[in-house]
């Protein structure tokens, strides 16, 4: 297996940051783009930029034969999906697989049974990781009324085929559940096309930990440590932290074991991430799900372990061994990764599209800017708004964040607005320094600035 | 100035509803590109069906390029001469100037096509679309060659419209 020429089936700053890993190994890339992306940075600084359809996602980034064709078109041995769109869908690994391209990631069948939520959590079950107490059936509303006894209210509902934070019902009580119930599945058939709905109990006082784990074609499975991405508005991560603080020495090896043996049990290579909830009452921890691609807040992870995780996953898919072991791994400092989207906090978040007109990014030690941002770029509406990532290294936690504070205060951006001042006062917040939050803990941060920051 | 996001909305409901399939907006330092293209449907016309039957050889033709191969620079923008308008790719895909191998083109220069005029194919994963004019004119330039796999939106033909 060689890898050469690869494709990169991504924009924004992940395409930029496939292409600058390819680059550190020598191998080529052509940026996969839509219309409305030919003059983006990943455009430019690939060998070579392929216009695969109209700016609307569903005719461009969401083509499979777009994106094969694309592909054939440019002599391109390999495929990189970097995350979102078709990042997790079986569907394109078999396509590369059929027309002889390496697909950068784990293997369709691991994408599938990730995929579905509930046989994601059987197979945990099955190599002994613990999930949230719940239930693997619940046909209609009564089995479910009946089983919700056992568990205990509240429970939440939720899609077999959703995941991410999507398709996640709350039932509070007994008597919401037949109402709830029906909800649920005709919401999980209209969004997922699977009506199918497991039970977990609900944990009020949770925090998001999530391991990295990075897997070889000869069963070699590591982890590189957890992160805590505790602090979330509406289900999407807009802080995330390495490695996770809030818990003990005692139970981030057992986290990271749990992570690892998951793994080998389906003989997971490329990078991928599970996900758990800990709850902050019990000090226990719980599989959520597992993500079968590089994910947005990678950064913080390589901060403070010091590898190029993409980089890896290149070199993982033409057929190298894994460079380290487990026990040559060390953990450096506190990374600490803030998410600057293109959106007005002044206006309940609502996205902000347009023309860059400054973008000056703070330097200095230990920074790091994930980004495809430059001035005179256009914000294009039809994607999300990520439009950088913001990554600082400290030797702890306070020097990380203290760091990240100056960072965000020189942070320049004209043309349109940005969540950083949401951010900066997230930032100076006595509750987040002293590690004093949870997984709800910034939906009210959020109201608290709604009712104070007026419209301008 | 400053765009809402009703206004961008506004703005894309506008041109989707137009005729037009290209709009360009200048207000000072804001600049706004739209342009749509919809992919033609599959049985959109005769030809389409009749060239799926296309045998084995015409696949052959598809240059897949081996993986060594020297990484061909993307073409260069082409500059639509004044008064001329091109006809675009409608999709990524092998493009074909005949509805089968040893057949006349469908067009050639002078050609006088209508809007609906098919002008060639394109070939994706095995499946045949079959590309209009889109515009009533003379045919004055082929850019595209025969067999060759064509971005989305590039330039196939020059059309000098009537």
């Amino acid at each position: 297996m060689s890898v050469t020429r690869v494709l990169v089936a991504n924009r924004g700053e992940i395409a930029v940051r496939i292409i600058n890993a390819c680059q550190s190994l020598g191998i080529e890339t052509v940026a996969a783009v839509s219309e409305a992306d030919r003059d983006s940075m990943a455009a430019q600084k690939a060998d070579r930029a392929f216009c695969i359809g109209p700016p609307r996602s569903a005719d461009s980034y969401l083509s499979v034969d777009a994106l094969i064709a694309a592909a054939q078109a440019t002599g391109c041995d390999a495929l990189h999906p970097g995350y979102g769109f078709l990042s997790e869908r079986a569907q394109l690994a078999q396509a590369c697989a059929k027309h002889n391209i390496i697909f950068v990631g784990p293997s369709a069948e691991n994408i599938a049974q990730m995929g579905d939520k509930l046989e994601a959590r059987r197979i945990a079950q099955s190599s002994g990781v613990p999930t949230v107490p719940g239930s693997d059936h619940a046909k209609n509303a009564r089995e479910a009324a009946g089983l919700a006894k056992s568990i205990g209210y509240p429970i939440l509902l939720k899609a077999s085929a959703g995941g991410g934070g999507r398709g996640i019902k709350l039932v509070s009580n007994a008597g919401e559940m037949e109402a709830t119930f029906s909800t649920a599945a005709a919401e999980a058939l209209a969004a997922f096309g699977n009506a199918t709905l497991y039970m977990e109990r609900y944990v009020a006082d949770a925090r998001h930990i999530e391991v990295q784990v990075l897997g070889d074609h000869f069963g070699s499975v590591i982890h590189l440590g957890e992160r805590d991405c505790s602090l979330q508005r509406r289900h999407q991560k807009i802080i995330e932290e390495a490695p996770a603080y809030a818990l003990t020495e005692e139970i981030r090896i057992k986290v990271c074991e749990a992570a690892t043996t998951l793994a080998r049990s389906i003989g997971y290579r490329s990078a991928g991430t599970i996900e758990f909830i800990y709850d902050n009452d019990t000090g226990e921890f719980y599989f959520l799900e597992m993500n079968t691609r590089i994910q947005v807040e990678h950064p913080v992870t390589e901060m403070i372990t010091g590898v190029d995780i993409v980089a890896l996953q290149l070199r993982i898919a033409r057929g190298e061994t894994l460079p380290y072991q487990q026990a040559n791994l060390r953990l450096y400092g506190h990374a600490v990764e803030c998410r600057i989207n293109a959106e007005s906090p002044q206006h309940r978040f609502r996205p902000c599209p347009g023309r860059i007109t400054k973008w000056l990014p703070p330097e200095g030690q230990g920074i790091r800017l994930d980004s495809h941002c430059y001035p005179g770029y256009v914000v294009p509406p039809y994607y999300d708004s990520l439009l950088a990532k913001l990554i600082v290294r400290g030797n702890d936690r306070a020097e990380a964040i203290h760091r990240m504070r100056n960072a965000l205060a020189a942070f320049q951006i004209e043309g349109v607005d940005t969540g950083i001042p949401f951010l900066q006062t997230v930032i100076d917040d006595p509750d987040y320094r002293a590690g004093k939050v949870n997984t709800r803990w910034l939906e009210t941060k959020l109201e608290e600035y709604a009712s104070y920051s007026t419209p301008t | 100035m400053e765009l809402s996001e009703d206004d961008v909305l506004h703005i894309l409901k506008l041109i989707d509803e137009s005729k037009f399939d290209y709009f360009q907006l200048e207000v000072g330092e804001l600049k706004i590109t739209v342009s749509k293209g919809e992919p033609i449907p599959i049985s959109a016309s005769p030809q389409s069906a009749a060239a799926t039957q296309i045998p084995a050889p015409a696949l052959q033709s598809v240059p897949v390029a081996p993986a060594p191969a020297p990484l061909k620079e993307a073409p260069k923008p082409l500059v639509i001469p004044e008064g001329m308008v091109a006809i675009k790719a409608p999709m990524v895909g092998v493009f074909y100037v005949a509805p089968e191998p040893g057949k006349p083109p469908f067009v050639t220069v002078d050609a006088v096509v209508k809007a609906d005029t098919t002008v060639g194919l394109i070939e994706v994963m095995k499946v045949f679309n079959a590309v209009s004019a889109g515009v009533n004119g003379v045919v004055t330039a082929v850019l595209a060659q025969n067999g060759q796999l064509v971005e989305y939106g590039q330039p196939l033909f020059l059309v000098k419209p009537s």
